[in-house]
């Protein structure tokens, strides 16, 4: 463990301190591997061309009855995060300088400025899974029951759940992205559920100072 | 049922590139129902449910000649029934065969994204292929004569196959074979034109002004045409005045498909470009981030008595009159902010973060 976080940490420091419970961790990881279950065969389903992943999942036939029953535990993770952690993503005044300075956060991945536990960012791709998320599983019901709605319907339904889903492939590649390559030290805190001091001063200086004071 | 037929193939669902270029068959067969003709007789169902090995189902009598009460997995071809009563107090007992029209453009095909799963030969015959179907059902939604049915036990869809495999060894489909009147006629799509011509001209002969012939272009035509007297009637016959092929539909989705592979490729041609120029950030050594920690909260506190931050502002109680402006610390969250923390709080009470 000692390695891995003198790995990560980047100042070679072995003092850490825990960012996610098991619960939240668990949570992520449930939220993470079913939306990707989902991704594959939501690709499967909606490119010709990629249907051979349907092979992935038993087939065609056995895709398209596990899909349905994979959202709904993608579902079920979502409404979980809602609950656990609504509260730690309401935007405060900080958030609106953070706005003002995403071009230089982008560049340099710091800010300076006084960062809670979540910055603007990572609040706002919180909400926009949350509400993607919801809307995926509204707009896929009349796709997993078709005689629910009309044709008519139906056919908005398949049409939204494709945008939304393509919205969402976006959201996780940026997701991806920061957490996994531009920003080391960020991993574990799913992983192992701790961050090195030097990680969580640098990036959320107020929820540093009250997890860990002088 | 196999597709494997010899018969040329048009296109298959879920499958951009099908073609088979220079070949192709050049009969486009089609059926005629010449209602005018038909004594609702059954024959063709029977016919249909013995070529087609489809097993018997229980009916019941709810008031009509009419055998089962609509389309099943199992029951590919119906007679439906209908009486109306006319304007001068006469009835008109509107009898039509139900089953697959087999669309030049069919809905269904391309509603379709299972590979393979329906098939349209170049003589106009629309088959499933059940070994590919999903069982999504979207073909149902995309046909404009609600004609496929799914099978719960099966989990997959059915319907007339326009006996493909009678068809493609030169035989009439088994409604045709089996009918007494001649009422359902089968050849090459443009006989069957030409017989429609001469007999709506001889329906008219007899004061059926208004019989036509069913071959709707909104679906780029079918392969099963109605020869109807009362043309005027079609409601009544449950036929759409105006059948049309979700179009708009298809090509949006179409559309989005080829936006959403753009995107994706280009979102990660743009995170990888995006890393290449930026590398990673690496927190500084740990003494340093940590007085950057204190640092920043206090230049967070001392900018908030001088320059608090509009919105900030915006979410507090307005000043009490003479009264200073009260630091949010300690306060309690106002109702509308919730715990929107004002930028002079002390970061230590924010007791909302774990």
């Amino acid at each position: 463990m000692t390695v891995l976080q003198q790995r990560v940490g980047g100042a070679g420091a072995a003092a850490t301190i825990e960012r996610y419970t098991f619960a939240e961790r668990l949570l992520h990881w449930w939220v993470a591997l079913t939306f990707i279950a989902l991704m594959v065969s939501g690709f499967a389903l909606g490119y010709p061309r990629l249907a051979f992943l349907s092979g992935l999942f038993g087939g065609g036939q056995t895709m398209r009855f596990l899909h349905p029953w994979i959202g709904a535990g993608f579902t079920v993770g979502v409404v979980a995060m809602l609950v656990m952690w609504a509260r730690d993503m309401r935007f405060d005044a900080v958030d609106r300088m953070w706005r003002r300075r995403m071009r230089t956060y982008a560049r340099s991945g710091h800010t300076g400025l006084d960062i809670g536990r979540y910055n603007a960012g990572q609040k706002g791709y919180f909400w926009f899974s949350v509400v993607l998320g919801l809307v995926l599983f509204v707009t896929g019901l009349p796709l997993w029951y078709p005689w629910l709605v009309g044709s008519g319907l139906g056919q908005a339904a398949r049409f939204l759940h494709h945008a939304t889903f393509l919205l969402t492939v976006g959201g996780f590649i940026v997701h991806v992205l920061l957490s996994a390559v531009v920003l080391p030290g960020t991993m574990s805190a799913m992983t192992t559920g701790r961050v090195t001091r030097a990680w969580a001063a640098w990036h959320h200086p107020r929820w540093f100072r009250e997890r860990d004071p002088r | 049922m196999s597709t494997e037929l010899g018969l040329a193939i048009r296109r298959k669902s879920a499958t951009p590139a099908s073609s088979t270029a220079i070949r192709s068959d050049t009969v486009e067969v089609a059926k005629l129902v010449d209602i005018d003709l038909c004594i609702g007789c059954k024959a063709c169902e029977v016919a249909c449910k013995e070529w087609n090995d489809l097993p018997a189902e229980e009916t019941v009598n709810f008031g009509s000649y009419q055998s089962h009460q609509d389309l099943t997995p199992n029951t590919w071809d119906l007679m439906r029934f209908k009486e109306v009563e006319l304007d001068e107090g006469e009835l008109a007992w509107l009898i039509r065969k139900d089953s697959c029209l087999h669309c030049d453009e069919p809905g269904c095909l391309l509603a379709c994204p299972a590979p393979g799963a329906i098939v349209q030969y170049t003589n106009g015959v629309v088959d499933f292929d059940q070994t590919k179907c999903i069982g999504c059902q979207y073909c149902i939604a995309g046909c404009p004569f609600d004609i496929p049915r799914f099978d719960t036990e099966t989990k997959k869809v059915y319907k007339c196959t326009l006996c493909v495999d009678r068809v493609s060894a030169g035989l009439e489909p088994a409604c045709v074979k089996s009918c007494p009147t001649g009422a359902i006629r089968y050849g090459g799509k443009a006989e069957m034109l030409d017989y429609a011509a001469t007999k709506i001209g001889k329906l008219k002969d007899r004061g059926f002004e208004d019989a036509m012939l069913y071959d709707p272009s909104g679906v780029g035509g079918v392969h099963m045409m109605y020869l109807v007297p009362r043309g005027n009637m079609l409601a009544d016959y449950g036929l759409p005045s105006d059948p049309q092929v979700p179009g708009t539909f298809f090509s949006a989705l179409s559309v989005l498909r080829k936006l959403g592979t753009v995107s994706v490729w280009g979102g990660l041609l743009a995170s990888a470009i995006f890393w290449l120029r930026t590398g990673r950030h690496r927190p500084p050594p740990e003494d340093q981030a940590v007085d950057e920690a204190y640092e920043a909260g206090r230049r967070q506190a001392e900018m908030a008595p001088r320059a608090p931050a509009p919105v900030a502002m915006s979410e507090l109680p307005p000043d009490p009159p003479g009264g200073p402006l009260p630091g949010p610390a300690g306060s309690p969250p106002s109702g509308n902010g919730g715990g929107v923390q004002g930028p002079g709080s002390d970061p230590r009470e924010g007791g909302e973060d774990r």
